[in-house]
């Protein structure tokens, strides 16, 4: 592995993806998979090795990336970054992006550099942990991240779940994700797979942002300032030793599983942090806590993502199934028996994790004065250019015009969402998780023959439920002790 | 003084930008105007995701033409997935018919149609040619009590409805099931909605299904992970795993397979479509492709014009005698969701009675 990666060129090709990475992660509309997507034919005709450097290197980048976006101008460049918004944002807005930057990049590193310990010492018992969760676990465990919405941000307990049921019943239209009927189409073929979502996830917080700004009352628009340091103090990390390590945890664990990835992963930890907290009331409001929360746990996701893709060929997201893809135009044969016949790719893709993930840090860091000034641009440039660029992302996407209409609808119900305050973020976590509920829930019905026994009788299923259950509670006598 | 040098400054960029707008025009127009086709590059709309396996199918074709400047411009893949491979494949038929639009999709397309998931079908497109066939494995997880489809369909037969198949409802993997339960008169299997190679292989493993199918180059790959395969659903052994006894061998009378299919969209002028079946069989006959192929363990066969329409018709005939089972009565989970958010909006306007 030293040996890959003491070739300047390696380096270079990490350097490479990683920094194409943060670009496509920190412009909202671009996002990570439609980079490696574009970038796969290319590594053709690259050596295998070479070509997955690449590759996992963009997808360290665009995890990451999210962070600058999602920081300067509270609009998330992929749905990771969701939770960020809602600390990342005000802590720029008051005058300190830089140190905002600093946490969200060092927690960053952190997070990855523990997944890429369990992806190199544990990706077995993992990979064979993570096949023990079925449909009923799976689902268990989505309607925990649900309950979990209700704390989200600084609004209330009831708005938080609105927000959250609203997302969710945004993602019912198209087709049914177990049996494939369609539902809720309207008759359009182009809704026969619901809202996508890219438009979604652009058009309700950028477009509604920008939405915002402009309709903002007498020119009190927010302006992010300041151009503090990015360098974090180590007495700062050593205060925040034991949240880097439950989100880091968390984030890995929750990446291993097939199709809940990185939202939940952010999710998860950010509300284990706010519970942990000794000023749980921070957050929503700039708690450096929760930055660094969502931030380890999200990259964490990474790591544990290619757990069951080296163990098992099996991908844990999205850009892992890209990823599976590659190795098979390389001729690699992914699967259990990758390890014994192709260390080599192997070793790269574990080795990129850990060099992507120190690069990541060291150009965030170095360039946080730079990317920064950003929100020193002035609206009237900054805003048509994002607004370009949703455009343009939409559209790409898959080359549709309806997804741009789409992208523009949801910007004016995010916008009037802000304005009735009611949390975006869990409405977009909402709207990310459904499909994966649903899906799971129904194929474990139809494995039961129609029983929903399992899901009490599976003592992880019941954990699972009971937790969310007692969140739902728990979180109503605290706040019935806060009304005065 | 300065404004004057500006002024010298722009008019040359405006010079330079109007000179390279100019010779773009000009490319665009003279292009055209040599009337031969291609005009521009092919694009090959393919329904599912980059990565899956129609994905690298497509790409391993795409290398091959460019390795061997079998066209004058590049071939360029469109992934367009999505609702089963049917917003790609109607996407290409409602493409212009001129050529340069053309689309990869195997069995999906007539079984998606047959499910019910479209309303079109191999009948609204032009076929091009047929480039490979991948048989169909029937595996179980390794430690199944099962050791032969014998056993295992005679059990199906004395319990049906019990044995979990593990499928994607609609695609042509969940037809080689409902092949392989015609096969056995009486045998009923319960099918679940699983997903792709990959997921049926962590739900087999992790046991919450009892079997499932793979297409044969998922089962070599996967078959370290403790899985068993008990038969494939060809007419003979496949050379890659000569051991492998066929359904029919074990007294089920079971034959599928998964076959790739090229189609252009309804109208593409005939010469066109000539060019295009060329194309194909020249880059079918490159060595990357037939190496590829042999890597995927895919029969290198090919077929264009009366023997391809006729494979096209007989395929999407037998599903004919395919009775779908409406699969468990599921929760209307969508209404489920409207009630929770009633609930939820009720508690957010008590809520901002109270404050």
């Amino acid at each position: 592995m030293i040996e890959l990666f003491s070739d300047p060129s390696i380096l270079g090709l990490v350097l490479i993806g990683t920094i194409l990475g943060i670009t496509v992660g920190a412009v909202p509309g671009l996002t990570g998979t439609m980079l490696i997507a574009l970038s796969l034919p290319l590594t053709f005709s690259m050596e295998p090795a070479a070509g997955l450097v690449l590759l996992v290197a963009m997808y360290v980048g665009a995890v990451s990336g999210g962070l600058i976006s999602a920081t300067l101008l509270r609009m998330p460049g992929t749905p990771a970054a969701v939770m960020t918004t809602l600390d990342g944002y005000p802590m720029a807005i008051s005058g300190r992006p830089g140190r905002a930057l600093g946490l969200g990049a060092g927690a960053s590193l952190f997070g990855g550099l523990i997944s890429w310990l369990a992806l190199w010492q544990l990706s077995e018992p993992m990979a064979d942990w993570s096949t023990k969760l079925g449909p009923f676990e799976l689902f268990s465990l989505v309607v925990l991240a649900l309950a979990l919405l209700a704390g989200v941000g600084d609004s209330t307990r009831a708005r938080g779940l609105l927000a959250g049921s609203l997302g969710v019943l945004v993602a019912m239209p198209g087709m049914h994700p177990a049996t494939g009927e369609l539902r809720w189409t309207l008759g359009m073929t182009s809704m026969n797979e619901g809202f996508r979502l890219i438009p979604v996830l652009i058009g309700m917080f950028a477009i509604g942002k920008i939405l915002e700004d402009i309709t903002g009352k007498g020119g009190t628009v927010e302006k992010v300032a300041g151009n503090d340091s990015a360098w974090i103090p180590l007495g700062t990390w050593q205060k925040q030793l034991a949240n880097l390590f439950r989100s880091s945890g968390i984030g890995t664990l929750i990446g291993v599983l097939p199709g809940v990835g990185a939202n939940i992963g952010s999710l998860a930890a950010y509300m284990a942090a706010k519970r942990a907290s000794s000023k749980p009331e921070d957050f929503g409001k700039g708690s450096e806590d929760g930055i660094v929360a969502s931030e380890s746990a999200n990259n964490a996701t990474v790591g544990g993502a290619l757990i069951p893709l080296i163990a098992l060929g099996v991908p844990g997201s999205v850009i892992g199934a890209v990823l599976l893809g590659a190795l098979i135009v390389h001729g690699l044969q992914p699967g259990p028996l990758l390890f014994r016949q192709n260390p080599d790719a192997v070793h790269a893709i574990i080795g990129t994790v850990l060099v992507a993930n120190l690069m990541m840090y060291l150009i965030m860091v170095g360039c946080a004065r730079w990317i920064a000034k950003l929100s020193f641009v002035p609206k009237k440039i900054l805003f048509p250019l994002v607004a370009s660029c949703c455009i343009w992302g939409a559209y790409a996407l898959n080359g549709l015009w309806f997804d741009v209409v789409i992208m523009l609808l949801f910007g004016l119900l995010g916008w009037r969402m802000e304005r009735a305050k009611l949390p975006l973020a869990a409405f977009v976590i909402g709207f990310v998780l459904a499909p994966v509920a649903e899906e799971n829930l129904c194929a474990g019905l139809m494995a039961s023959g129609g029983s929903y026994l399992p899901l009490l009788s599976r003592p992880i299923s019941l954990c699972f439920l009971l937790a969310a259950l007692f969140l739902l509670l728990w979180k109503k006598k605290g706040s019935a002790k806060k009304t005065y | 003084m300065s404004e004057m040098m500006l002024n010298a400054f722009s008019s040359k960029i405006r010079f330079v930008i109007r000179y390279a707008l100019g010779c773009w025009a000009s490319l665009l127009l003279g292009l055209p105007a040599m009337g031969k086709f291609p005009e521009k590059p092919i694009t090959v709309i393919v329904p599912f995701a980059a990565g899956g396996g129609s994905d690298v199918f497509v790409r391993i074709f795409q290398q091959a033409i460019r390795d061997n400047n079998l066209s004058p411009h590049p071939i360029v893949v469109k992934n367009l997935s999505g609702a089963g491979g049917t917003i790609g494949s109607r996407t290409a038929r409602e493409a212009e018919p001129d050529g340069h639009t053309i689309l990869c999709l195997h069995d999906g397309i007539y079984t998606a149609q047959h499910y019910g998931n479209a309303d079109w079908g191999p009948s609204d497109f032009e076929p091009l040619a047929a480039t490979g066939r991948s048989g169909v494995v029937i595996a179980v997880s390794g430690n199944s009590p099962f050791n032969s489809l014998g056993e295992l369909m005679e059990e199906a037969v004395k319990s049906p409805y019990e044995l979990v198949f593990g499928t994607n409802l609609g695609a042509p993997n969940h037809y080689s099931a409902l092949f392989l339960q015609k096969g056995k008169p009486g045998a009923k299997f319960r099918f679940t909605q699983t997903g792709g190679g990959a997921k049926r292989l962590a739900q087999l493993k992790g046991g919450h299904i009892d079997l499932t199918g793979f297409s044969i180059a998922e089962y070599e790959q996967f078959k370290a992970a403790g899985i068993k395969a008990l038969a494939v659903l060809s007419e003979e052994r496949e050379s890659s795993f000569p051991n492998l006894p066929t359904a029919k061998e074990q007294g089920v009378d079971s034959v599928h397979g998964i076959m790739q299919f090229w189609w252009a969209p309804k109208g593409t002028p005939p010469e066109r479509l000539a060019y295009l079946e060329n194309l194909l069989r020249e880059t079918m006959a490159t060595k990357t492709v037939q190496e590829r192929l042999r890597n995927l363990h895919m029969d290198p066969v090919f077929e264009v014009g009366a023997p391809l329409r006729e494979t096209i018709s007989r395929r999407s005939a037998n599903l004919r005698g395919i009775v779908i089972e409406k699969p468990t009565p599921l929760p209307p989970v969508e209404w489920i969701v409207v009630g929770v958010v009633v609930v939820c909006l009720v508690l957010v306007i008590k809520e901002g009675r109270k404050v």
